[in-house]
């Protein structure tokens, strides 16, 4: 077949009824691409003999390295059968599951779709992935049964072994539609349930219990794959044969007169030939007969690959070439392959691209009988029905089933994804042979400039009128190739996005005006917006998640290449070009306010695999951040973000996936060397009571404790001399000037507390708000709902927080930690010291006695400090309750004068008093006579907030110390045979079970588990390494735990030492995660730069 | 003395010597090398571990025993254990290679995490990782005195990465309420240290909200003070400003 042209497919697009959508769709490695290769063979765009083996449609290098498909690709065939010509969008879709996001938005695209099974290795995870992304968007499936010749070459199978096989594999391949269809019943039929019940709640009486689940009502005959109903094709593509039941039914038909009807029936199935009573009759297996397939089909084959493959029986070839009716030319039966051969043959017998195509062409729905269902499913987002929508919009219905391409009716496209593709592919700026017309055209211009050469050196005296147009056009001429010429150049390596999209209705033309719809658009408050007839060419732009915009160039994608087109009619799959600015994944664009936006593609994937990426050169920062922001634009899947802690992360669906996205970023959207890190993980510190057991479970304070071998002698030298701790763990500290002396203990606070400090972080930080404006004199207005929600807040501060040691603790709270809105606690337990309270945007009136303190804010900072980076790794505290017991100053002044108003009463008395107390301080301030408070050791303010500081982590350290770890809550997917494997790999990362539970209608488990974020790292590619992709994680961040163990603890009892050793070798796992951090940021870590001194490599000389 | 011949003679190998002098008299004592700085800074508990033989030394490479009444006479006791202690805690030392490198490592690291903490993009005003300016460091060929605190070290690494890449000391956000006669005067002195001003209030008094850079506060503080005489107050309302929450790229 010859290549076609483009004028054909222009005038095809316009036929909806002769157009077919669809995607191939399969597991990774079951020929995809290979397939796809055979039907774009078919069409003449590359070679047949190479078909299969160039993987056509995998245009990027790393695609073609790996031999796997990445992205998703479309083009366009042209077919014709029984004297109809059918032009078909084809997609190809990657079969790797970090890919499947592809192949959503391809699904997306289609009305029908080719799923190939591997004949060997039958159905596998991605199978039933694709069968239900189909399913969910209620596209119709055609089978494949691929790679038929393994089971010839490589399993060397009996054509009947062959036979049962194949049943074998449909029959799974049924079981999984059966599945879905069942567990689609069952859905309906609770729904229906519940709606029952809430009709009928009052009469229990007479209740008709339906064992019945539903299945037997609903008919599903038709959803099967079966050959006899011509939705199977069994083939193998890299030979290039292929077959359907049809054909053969077809050829035997005419050959042994049997009516093809007859055949059809009974060519699939228990079916055998009665040779004698010339009848086909029932019961084959049971009667140890050949059935009729194997019989009539795959003895054929098999024979076939005997003679050329396997025996390599040249004369047997020869009379079977004949039999069929083949002419193979004298270089492929001559080649030392028998491959080439076999496939020369079985191309011109049996070519899989007709039978395919045919198949496609028969079974699949073109775009005029879109299902209505489908319809209202694309239309309404979410849990909306489709009666709610707007009268208007329910209009729009009719004009997708009809799939008009008149100019009247309105334009309907959905983009669902965007690619980038270079400048230089794109048709415009391509090199292009000249035809036959532009070469003579150019051919004149030339001779005629020659002319006027000649014309105009002839006659320099006379000034002629023709003569002064040639110099004329010359200069414009040149100076438009320059122009265009710093164009290119300025354009070469921009990246270019396309977007990929198809159009439901209407035509679309170049440069048209549209309006571009988000996920979140109503069409209701749309059309309430819009002036009644107000068209797309009006700039009202004033509807939220809508944007006007006119669309670029139009493109018909044809694999590598893309050609450009000046309108698409409905039906088609099209690509857009100068989107970028208005659309950043997917959209909806229409010309009808009305239109509602699409339902969001369901992607069976979601990002999981997290890291963090760097440049090489810090200067290339911007460049990163352009690209990847151009990356999320290209690639539907990932996902980047900047976090708090400065880390650019990546967040992709697989290790495959995340290995492509660098490589795009290096080589396309940023042009720059990056790497890419463990992102940073995150910590908390706490405190937690006082464990009453030891590690081997024995309550301390019974045993004795063994003589320490090492005394801790640091418990001593640990504080300094200022610093004083009492048993209970009171810490009392004095200021390097020794003006101020503070006490301070820390108190765990109760669970339910950080929970509910950390839920309401808002509403803290709203009163923090308010406090301040209340300090300077001024009120801030807090509307009533707020205030209500603080009532409640406090309310339940005090139910959670009772008890002795809690006594108006609620009431006393000074303020919240780190950033004045954590989870941490500052109490003021001094005695004579009533401050203003936090809780006083909730009184009426304030009560004149309470005034702040001087110096009240330099206590708070001190707080601040102190909860943002806690003493074991300078991670923030959580969950501690400070109580500040003590606040002496022997500085005298007068209250209420400004933090400096003492400045000048110390002058005064500076002399007398304070000279006794800090010698340096003040004989400092008299000589410089302005201010005696600048001592050695900086301004008061300043030191108080650092004693305060260090007086809150001594007070920490006093307490039994934990870290706290970030955990995941992870959702496993997973079937029975590899539960066992997700939880050795759950055990062996820390993780813990929560639930188990099965999924109703279906064999699958769903494991709810928590895990550290620390351990995540390559979790979910572990997981599904070992459990063959059979099970998928989905982790989201939950909350902070506990690490129960203690970083600091070496044996002390007895049992311990015999449990443990004397240097508890076992890991410790919060040990480990605090040296991690602290490696990390260069604090001092307690380690040994040589464990064991005898085993040191000695250097020594002359031994 | 006994006779000093190569059969009774016993052989330290890996020594690393530690020498105090005290009442005029030199002692050694045989350590160990690359255990010294664990025992000192305490990751090292087991003197064993630390110590080749408890016996001082004049002098440890030609084997020379310290007498007792010396070692009385210079310790006030003649508990070699206790003597070797207070030698391994007070004494001079050769750092080896393999403990200064880790100490200077160490204080890189430090020194990066440090200007991590103080330092933002200007454009983005996010926060450095610790990685990246390591890395930056290394670029810019930075190498680490020892003998020098981490913090000052610090601030002069974030005046030379100013030159190769875009970094800027995250800035303090202060307020300050001046009373009215003193504050048209003193604003145009504080003009040239604030960096970004953000609200300005003027009616009785002067009321700042402003972003300065954190090495101007002393100043700033000084100011004030001394120019209003404690009328003027000064509250810093944010140590550094950071964007906060996680950002999607879009």
């Amino acid at each position: 077949m010859g290549h076609t042209s483009l004028d054909k497919i222009i005038a095809l697009q316009n036929k909806p009824a002769n157009i077919r959508n669809l995607c191939i769709l399969a597991h990774v490695d079951h020929g995809k691409t290979t397939l796809a290769d055979c039907l774009v063979a078919s069409n003449g765009i590359i070679s047949s003999r190479l078909a299969g083996k160039l993987r056509y449609l995998d245009s990027r290098e790393d695609e073609q390295i790996r031999g796997i498909t990445m992205k998703s690709s479309a083009i366009s065939l042209h077919y014709s059968v029984g004297g109809e010509d059918y032009l078909i969008n084809l997609i190809d879709s990657p079969g790797h599951v970090d890919f499947s996001s592809e192949v959503s938005t391809a699904v997306r695209l289609c009305d029908g779709a080719i799923v190939i099974v591997d004949a060997v290795e039958g159905v596998c995870p991605q199978t039933q992935a694709v069968l239900r992304q189909a399913w969910l968007e209620n596209i119709r499936p055609v089978l494949v049964i691929n790679k038929i010749d393994r089971l010839i070459g490589e399993l060397k199978l009996t054509s009947q072994e062959a036979y049962t096989h194949l049943q074998k594999i449909l029959e799974q391949v049924n079981a999984v539609t059966g599945s879905l269809f069942t567990s689609k019943v069952l859905e309906e039929r609770a729904e229906k349930d519940s709606e029952v019940r809430e009709a009928g709640g009052g009469d229990n009486g007479e209740q008709v219990y339906d064992w019945s689940a539903g299945l037997e009502e609903s008919d599903d005959s038709d959803l099967y794959f079966s050959p006899d109903q011509g939705n199977v094709v069994f083939a193998s593509a890299i030979d290039g044969w292929g077959f359907s039941i049809h054909q053969f039914a077809h050829m035997y038909s005419q050959k042994m007169g049997i009516r093809s009807e007859v055949l059809l029936k009974t060519l699939w199935g228990d079916f055998y030939l009665n040779a004698k009573a010339k009848k086909i009759m029932k019961g084959a297996q049971s009667k140890g007969k050949k059935p009729l397939f194997v019989q009539l089909v795959l003895d054929n084959i098999w024979s076939l690959y005997d003679a050329v493959v396997l025996k390599r029986d040249k004369e047997k070839v020869e009379k079977v070439m004949s039999s069929l009716g083949v002419k193979v030319a004298a270089r492929d039966s001559r080649h030392s392959d028998p491959r080439v051969l076999l496939s020369a043959i079985c191309s011109q017998w049996l070519p899989v691209s007709q039978a395919v195509l045919t198949m496609v062409c028969n079974r699949l729905p073109s775009p005029l009988d879109m299902a209505a269902e489908r319809v209202e499913k694309l239309m309404c987002v979410g849990a909306r029905r489709f009666d709610c929508l707007p009268e208007k919009t329910q209009e729009l219905k009719r004009a997708f089933l009809e799939c008009k391409s008149d100019t009247s009716a309105p334009v309907v496209v959905f983009v669902s994804k965007m690619f980038a593709v270079d400048s230089k592919a794109l048709p415009q700026n391509k090199q292009r042979p000249l035809t036959q017309e532009e070469m003579a055209q150019r051919r004149e211009l030339a001779r005629q400039r020659h002319a006027e050469k000649l014309a105009a050196s002839q006659a320099a005296d006379a000034p002629a009128q023709p003569l002064s147009q040639g110099p004329d056009v010359l200069p414009d001429h040149g100076e438009a190739m320059t122009l265009k010429a710093n164009k290119v150049d300025e354009e070469e390596g921009k990246e270019h996005f396309i977007a990929f999209a198809r159009v439901y209705s209407g035509v679309v033309r170049k440069g048209q005006k549209v309006f571009v719809l988000g996920p979140k658009y109503d069409p209701a408050e749309g059309l309430k917006k819009l002036p009644e007839g107000c068209s797309t060419a009006d700039d009202l732009c004033t509807v939220p998640h809508m944007a006007c915009c006119s669309l670029g160039s139009l493109y018909l994608l044809m694999g590598r290449e893309l050609e450009e087109l000046e309108e698409v009619p409905a039906g088609n799959v099209l690509g857009i070009g100068g989107m970028e600015d208005w659309i950043l994944k997917s959209a909806t664009i229409s010309t009808s306010p009305a239109c509602p936006p699409f339902t969001p593609l369901n992607f069976e994937a979601t990002p999981i695999v997290r890291v963090a990426i760097e440049p090489k050169h810090p200067s290339e920062m911007p460049k990163l951040v352009r690209g990847m922001k151009l990356l999320n634009q290209a690639d539907p899947c990932a996902e980047v973000l900047i976090q708090e802690t400065g880390e650019h992360v990546l967040v992709t669906a697989g290790e495959v996936h995340l290995q492509r996205c660098l490589d795009d970023l290096r080589e396309r959207f940023a042009k720059i060397e990056i790497s890419a890190s463990k992102p940073i993980i995150p910590f908390r510190e706490t405190i937690v009571r006082p464990p009453k057991v030891d590690m081997v479970n024995e309550e301390l304070g019974k045993q004795q404790k063994v003589a320490v071998i090492r005394q801790v002698k640091e418990e001593q030298s640990k504080y300094p001399e200022t610093v004083q701790v009492d048993s209970t763990g009171l810490v009392t500290l004095t200021t390097a000037n020794r003006m101020a002396t503070i006490g301070v203990r820390a108190i765990p606070l109760p669970e339910e507390v950080t929970q509910l400090l950390e839920a309401n972080s808002d509403l803290i930080r709203t009163m923090e708000l308010f406090n301040l404006s209340m300090k300077e004199g001024k009120t801030l207005e807090i509307n009533q709902k707020t205030l209500e929600s603080i009532q409640d807040l406090k309310r339940k501060l005090e139910s959670y927080m009772q008890g002795r040691k809690w006594r108006s603790a609620v009431n006393r709270i000074w303020s919240f930690g780190p950033r004045r809105y954590g989870p941490n606690i500052l109490v003021n337990n001094l005695e004579g010291y009533r401050r203003p309270s936090v809780w006083q945007c909730l009184e009426k009136e304030r009560s004149r006695a309470e005034t702040y303190r001087e110096f009240d804010n330099s206590i708070v900072s001190g707080f601040q400090l102190a909860t943002l980076s806690g003493p074991m790794c300078e991670e923030p505290l959580m969950g501690v309750c400070f109580s500040l017991e003590k606040w002496d100053m022997k500085l005298p002044r007068q209250p209420g004068d400004g933090v400096y108003g003492q400045t000048s009463d110390q002058e005064a008395q500076g002399g007398s008093e304070s000279e006794s107390v800090v010698p340096t301080g003040s004989s400092e301030g008299k000589r410089r006579n302005n201010s005696s408070l600048v001592d050695c050791y900086g301004p008061f303010s300043g030191q108080l907030i650092a004693a305060m500081k260090e007086a809150c982590r001594y007070a920490f350290q006093a307490k039994p110390q934990r870290l706290m770890a970030a955990m995941y809550t992870c959702e496993i997917m997973a079937t029975a045979e590899v539960l066992g494997r997700v939880y050795g790999v759950l055990s062996k990362r820390e993780g813990r079970v929560l639930q188990e539970e099965m999924k109703e209608g279906t064999e699958v488990f769903i494991i709810k588990a928590v895990l550290p974020v620390a351990e995540s790292f390559g979790f979910a590619d572990e997981i599904r390494k070992r459990t063959s992709g059979l099970a998928s994680p989905q982790l989201i961040f939950s909350h902070w735990e506990v690490i129960s163990s203690d970083p600091f603890w070496v044996p002390t009892t007895e049992e311990e030492y015999l449990h443990f050793g004397e240097k508890a070798d076992s890991i410790n796992q919060a040990l480990k995660y605090m040296n991690g951090v602290r490696r990390r940021k260069g604090l001092y870590v307690e380690e040994k730069i040589v464990e064991h001194a005898e085993k040191q490599r000695t250097l020594g000389k002359n031994k | 003395m006994s006779i000093f011949t190569p059969t009774n003679q016993i052989r330290l190998t890996n020594v690393a010597v530690v020498r105090m002098k005290k009442g005029g008299k030199r002692f050694e004592i045989a350590c160990y090398k690359n255990k010294v700085m664990s025992w000192r800074s305490g990751a090292e508990k087991d003197l064993d571990e630390v110590l080749q033989t408890n016996t001082v030394f004049i002098n440890v490479s030609k084997g020379q025993v310290a007498k007792k009444e010396d070692l009385s006479k210079a310790f006030g006791t003649e508990d070699l254990t206790e003597i070797c202690k207070q030698i391994l805690a007070k004494g001079e030392l050769q750092v080896s290679d393999k403990e200064r490198q880790t100490q200077l490592e160490q204080m890189f690291r430090d020194i990066a995490t440090i200007v991590a903490e103080k330092c933002v993009n200007p454009e983005t005003k996010r926060p450095y990782t610790v990685s990246l300016i390591e890395r930056a460091m290394k670029d810019i060929h930075y190498s680490v005195k020892a003998n020098k605190s981490t913090k000052q070290q610090a601030l002069e690494v974030i005046r030379q990465l100013k030159e190769t890449m875009q970094i800027q000391r995250a800035h303090m956000r202060l307020r300050f309420i001046l009373p009215a006669k003193e504050g048209k005067r003193l604003k145009e002195k504080l003009k040239p240290l604030l960096k970004v001003v953000e609200s300005e209030d003027f009616d009785e008094q002067l009321e700042m909200v402003c972003l300065i850079d954190p090495g101007c506060f002393r100043e700033i503080d000084e100011l004030i003070r001394c120019e209003t005489k404690g009328k003027g107050t000064l509250e810093v309302l944010s140590l550094k400003d950071v964007e906060e929450g996680d950002e999607k790229l879009e």
